[in-house]
């Protein structure tokens, strides 16, 4: 009896017991599962993920024919934990066996021999602060390097990666490409040329993804999540022709040095589309080494530096005394040496000549600014300058490059005596020398202006091109006033003082020179002259605009400096573009009646 | 009678007739088996054999079932392994990929370098090219010829006309006297003579390999013009 009361006791304990231990674990259970989930399956998480992070590189910037002119490299920093350095058994890549050991000296001179350091700097660096964990090696080593210091296999080296950003063609338009700098926020970003202009088009930006990774470090499967997807630069496409560049870089270096010119610049302009090819000048920056040259020419000269373009500007004036129907190539006039304006200023021609009966092509050909003064007085100060507006004169190009100036023309209201008779020659007012190449873009292309472009589009990885320019072109003057502006132009090559220096066989070209003063800043002029050649070939089908300007030769100061520029480069252009010599006879209007 | 045998399709069994206390065994239009209800007693012996059975339970379900088990289980086990060999072979893939990458970006580069036209230039100099300032065209529509047709001449035609180069590239000329330094160890450890590639660029004192092997032979036929 009383022992199956104690029996019945034992097992309603044991019951009692079991039932408590299964509840604390059912307790402890729900808390795991599920009070403390989301937290613990956190806290598992940020233990086992690993963020990477993706490179979006930064774009490209090419020519019109995919060379590459700006892009983005990685290279590799080395870097110690010097509180681990010590000395480290290596084994036999092939054989896996265990080689002698090496010390942290024997390591730095292994190290050394392939970065170009010596051995004990190396070891210094290691050894600088013993209980640091990062101490930076070298930077910037190419991929051959960086995969032989790799191969040494040291347990205390870590590796980084470093994009840089490079120039493969060196100075080759390295005044258009630009350069990269850092912005307010120290982040590093394009500060010059097309880097600064297009760097919305040209910026990536890295992505993210997270993966969980098992003891050895390999993801684990079906872990990776792309947190964020890693956006590549664009490829800025340009209009610029490298090859090209490069020739007219070079032959006009030959010439700013052999003429002691301050600076030079040279742009190749298509007529038909209004494309800068080449838009060069001396000195040019090399975007890859920015400190070899002085900081006042590592924009583009071409586009900021405006001057008074003198002669060639009346090919502007002659074409819009025969627009205004004032005039034709065979209007004449009696030309003085010097002449006294009803107002009272006084333009005189730099060439000693008579009172000599001329025609419109006599006054281009010799470059009189009485003439073309005398001839462009029978149109009204406004209709010169809503020509001149027309021009687009007075307002930066459509490419909008940094830095770009407007020129200046005043407004007929604010030009003195003097002024309104020498803004017939390129005096009194300034232009840059893209604009100089656009006025003769539309006398050759029959009086139409296409908008000045630097930039066929932003090209991103799928193909599809934005920010294409627009090709909408305006009627200026007339197409005959055109044509017939740029037959004038012709008599400059056959009978100007510079005409052997610009003659190119089996081709009509027409050319005008120019020699003008250059403003010392101070409203006076003195102090050397910009010389300069414009022109256009094949005179009767004009294809491509070559316009050069040297400032302040000291050995030639007129257009005969930059003529042979000219003739070389408009020679390049018209060979290395196929142009097929021309077959018809230069057209000779009369000089003089 | 008017009554078809499709409006009644269910007396076709026998053994829904015995349960259906309606159906008239004597409806013309019954043509069944009048056997079931003759035999009454079929419904159990049926049950009968399904006692039988389960009393006697039959080994091979147990085999099936714990085959079935254990080979799901092996499966998961497989399945879990290959995912695992997969990711490894996943990680080492893209590691030699990444490695790719580098070296086709490296070679990228230094092919952007070589076609710099600094680096053509200095090349084609080197190998004697000069330029023809005189082009000429030949017309095909008329056989014309334009231009003036002139040998270049060797004392004029080069760009540089011998000077330097005046439009620096830190790049080609980094490249160049690495190039110079390094040049010589790896072609001699080879064994191999310094052919175009490993010949520094701008160097016009020595000349590619490949311009001193001389003219390379014609292979196969000579292209004959086809006249007509």
């Amino acid at each position: 009896m009383s022992s199956s009361r104690t029996t019945r006791n034992r097992v309603a304990v044991s019951i009692v017991v079991i039932v408590a231990l299964v509840a604390v674990l059912v307790v402890r259970l729900v808390d795991i599962q599920v009070v403390q989930a989301s937290d613990l399956n956190a806290q598992s998480y940020d233990k086992l993920s690993v963020g990477q992070s993706i490179y979006g590189p930064r774009g490209d910037i090419v020519d019109a024919n995919g060379a590459v002119l700006a892009t983005t490299v990685i290279r590799y920093n080395v870097t110690a934990s010097p509180k681990d350095v010590a000395d480290y058994t290596p084994t036999d890549p092939t054989t896996g066996a265990d080689l002698p050991d090496v010390t942290p000296t024997e390591a730095s001179a292994k190290i050394a021999a392939i970065t170009g350091q010596t051995a004990d700097q190396v070891y210094a660096l290691l050894t600088a602060d013993r209980t640091s964990s990062y101490a930076m090696i070298v930077k910037d080593l190419d991929l051959d390097k960086y995969r032989a210091v790799v191969a040494l296999a040291i347990p205390w080296l870590y590796y980084e990666t470093s994009p840089q950003r490079v120039y493969p063609n060196g100075s080759v338009a390295g005044n258009i490409v630009g350069f990269m700098g850092n912005d307010a926020s120290g982040a590093l970003t394009g500060t010059g040329g097309l880097e600064e202009k297009e760097n919305q088009c040209l910026a990536g930006s890295d992505g993210l993804q997270t993966y969980e990774k098992g003891a050895d470090g390999v993801a684990i499967p079906n872990t990776t999540v792309l947190d964020k997807e890693p956006v590549d630069g664009s490829t800025v496409v340009t209009t610029i022709d490298s090859d090209l560049s490069y020739y007219s870089q070079q032959v006009l270096a030959q010439q700013v040095t052999a003429t002691g010119a301050e600076w030079g610049s040279v742009v190749v302009t298509e007529v038909k589309t209004g494309k800068l090819l080449t838009v060069a000048q001396y000195p040019t920056p090399d975007p890859n080494n920015l400190d070899a040259t002085p900081a006042k020419y590592w924009g583009a000269i071409a586009f900021s530096s405006p001057f008074e373009p003198g002669s060639t500007f009346k090919a502007e004036s002659a074409a819009t005394i025969i627009d205004a129907g004032k005039g034709t190539p065979s209007t004449g006039t009696i030309v003085p040496q010097r002449y006294k304006t009803p107002g009272g200023a006084v333009i005189t021609d730099d060439e000693s000549h008579g009172a000599d009966p001329m025609t419109l092509t006599g006054i281009i050909e010799t470059s009189s600014n009485v003439g073309i003064s005398l001839l462009s007085s029978m149109l009204t100060d406004q209709q010169r300058y809503e020509y001149m507006k027309k021009f687009h004169l007075g307002e930066t190009s459509e490419v909008n490059f940094p830095g770009e100036s407007e020129g200046t023309i005043r407004t007929p209201a604010e030009w003195d005596e003097q002024t309104l008779w020498n803004t017939a020659f390129g005096q009194g007012l300034t232009t840059t020398a893209v604009q100089v190449a656009s006025m003769y873009q539309t006398l050759g292309n029959g009086g139409v202006r296409m908008p000045v472009s630097l930039v066929a589009g932003c090209k991103s990885a799928d193909g599809t091109m934005t920010e294409t320019p627009s090709t909408q072109g305006e009627q200026v003057v007339s197409q005959t006033a055109a044509q017939e502006t740029v037959n004038m132009m012709q008599s400059v090559v056959s009978g100007g003082y510079a005409a052997s220096l610009l003659k190119i066989p089996g081709y009509n070209v027409a050319a005008k020179t120019g020699t003008a003063e250059v403003s010392n800043g101070e409203g006076a002029y003195g102090g050397g002259y910009l010389t300069s050649v414009a022109g256009l070939a094949p005179a009767e089908n004009p294809q491509y605009v070559v316009s050069v300007n040297l400032m302040k030769p000291v050995t030639i100061t007129n257009g005969s400096a930059a003529a042979p520029v000219f003739q070389k480069i408009m020679s390049q252009v018209l060979q290395k573009y196929r142009v097929a010599p021309s077959t018809v006879p230069a057209v000779e209007y009369p000089t003089s009646y | 009678m008017t009554s078809v045998a499709p409006s009644r399709p269910r007396i076709s069994t026998a053994a829904t007739a015995v349960a259906d206390p309606y159906v008239d065994p004597f409806d013309d239009a019954f043509l069944g088996d009048y056997s079931p209800l003759t035999k009454p007693k079929s419904p159990f012996s049926i049950a009968a054999r399904g006692v039988l059975r389960r009393r006697k339970p039959k080994l091979a379900y147990a085999a099936v079932v714990v085959v079935g088990v254990f080979s799901i289980v092996v499966a998961q086990l497989m399945l879990s392994i290959g995912l695992s060999n997969g990711a490894y072979e996943i990680s080492s893939l893209q590691t030699e990929q990444k490695e790719i990458d580098r070296s086709n970006s490296a070679l990228s580069e230094q092919l952007d370098g070589l076609s710099a036209p600094q680096s053509l230039a200095a090349s084609a100099e080197a190998l004697g090219m000069v330029a023809n300032v005189h082009p000429a065209y030949l017309r095909l529509s008329d056989g014309a010829v334009l231009g003036t047709p002139t040998t270049a001449s060797s004392a004029s035609g080069s760009l540089t006309n011998g000077q330097p180069s005046l439009v620096p590239n830190a790049l080609t000329a980094a490249a160049a006297s690495a190039a110079a330094a390094a040049g010589a160890a790896p072609a001699a450890a080879t064994g191999t003579p310094a052919t175009t590639a490993g010949t520094p660029v701008g160097a016009p004192s020595a000349p590619p390999a490949a311009a001193a092997a001389g003219a390379v032979p014609w292979q196969g036929q000579l292209p004959a013009p086809t006249t007509h």
